[in-house]
């Protein structure tokens, strides 16, 4: 019995001792609100993900080369005059990860459904978003707004 | 409690700080969506457009800068371009019987002055509403009764479209 006690503390030695080298914990942050601009009624609006003024942008700080689970919260409608809606879809490869954080390198995603990324060795990546506003022909003038909640958990 | 025992203990309350650290961690972000939608277009009729009195056999013109050709308002967004397209019939009618009408014209301005208008082809064309949102679009035609055309009252709708 008491032979077996190195190994078992062993063991749960290194399981310990990455755990206290990540010591980073995860922090998620809005860099971008996803901007549709002017919309004419009737016409939809595209804002694609690899936008670099209007699409939606996210910072993800954690540890490094960690995996994070992305899940998106994501409205049906911007709200606008009282009692106006205007409807918002994202398609299947509206959103994009990128772990070296360059627009211009993104690994699409289904924003609909949770994405499991890899944060690079700093530790570091970012989502990004698009959409599209469909205003109805009789859309009500005025502006509107939603909110796209993105949770990111973290398995150490 | 022998040393074993109380060194087993031990390792089991590290597995459980352990297990403890190795909780997930969860942390989110929210960003807005915003849009700004502009004016709708809304198109109104002007005024119709009326041949009056034709008689059989003569054909009548009605010009765009005639006092009795057929005018839209329309109102939108401030100084943006549209797109103007017209359905057009082929027969004025009256009961059963048809008048022919054709060679259509059309023109716009974005002062409610037809003299002044721009000239576009009836098979559509863009332009952009003026600074306050307006625009006035006319339209002419040709009718061409037969020498045996029915006395009566035609009538046909002449559609004009607009969008962004």
């Amino acid at each position: 019995m008491i032979r077996s006690l190195p190994l078992l503390l062993l063991a749960l030695g290194s399981g310990v001792a990455p755990l206290a080298a990540q010591g980073r914990p995860l922090t998620v942050s809005r860099v971008r609100d996803l901007t549709f601009g002017t919309v004419l009624p009737g016409v939809p609006r595209v804002i694609l993900r690899t936008d670099p003024t209007n699409s939606g942008q996210f910072d993800l700080v954690g540890a490094k080369s960690n995996q994070v689970l992305l899940t998106f919260a994501l409205p049906l409608v911007m709200t606008g005059p009282a009692p106006a809606t205007m409807p918002l879809t994202f398609g299947g490869s509206d959103a994009g990860y990128s772990s070296t954080q360059a627009i211009g390198s993104q690994v699409a995603f289904d924003p609909n459904q949770p994405f499991l990324a890899t944060l690079n060795k700093n530790g570091r990546g970012s989502v990004f978003i698009g959409g599209t506003a469909q205003p109805s022909t009789s859309q009500r003038a005025g502006p509107y707004t939603g909110t796209l909640a993105l949770t990111v958990a973290y398995f150490p | 409690m022998n040393t074993a025992s109380k060194l087993t203990l031990a390792a089991l309350a590290l597995t459980v700080l352990a297990t403890a650290a190795a909780q997930a961690q969860v942390n989110n972000a929210n960003i807005t969506a915003t849009a700004t939608v502009q004016q709708p277009i809304n198109v109104s009729t002007g005024q119709s457009l009326n041949f009056g009195n034709v008689f059989p056999g003569v054909a009548k013109t009605i010009a765009t800068t005639d006092a009795t050709a057929g005018r839209w308002d329309v109102t939108g967004q401030a100084s943006t371009l549209v797109n103007l397209s017209l359905t057009l019939p082929i027969n004025l009618q009256s009961g059963l019987n048809l008048l022919p009408i054709a060679n259509f014209t059309g023109s716009y301005n974005t002062a409610n002055n037809a003299a002044a208008a721009t000239p576009f082809p009836v098979a559509g064309a863009s332009t952009s509403l003026s600074g306050t949102g307006a625009l006035f679009v006319w339209v002419g035609g040709q009718v061409n009764p037969a020498s045996n055309q029915p006395a009566g009252v035609y009538t046909a709708s002449v559609t004009l479209t607009v969008t962004y």
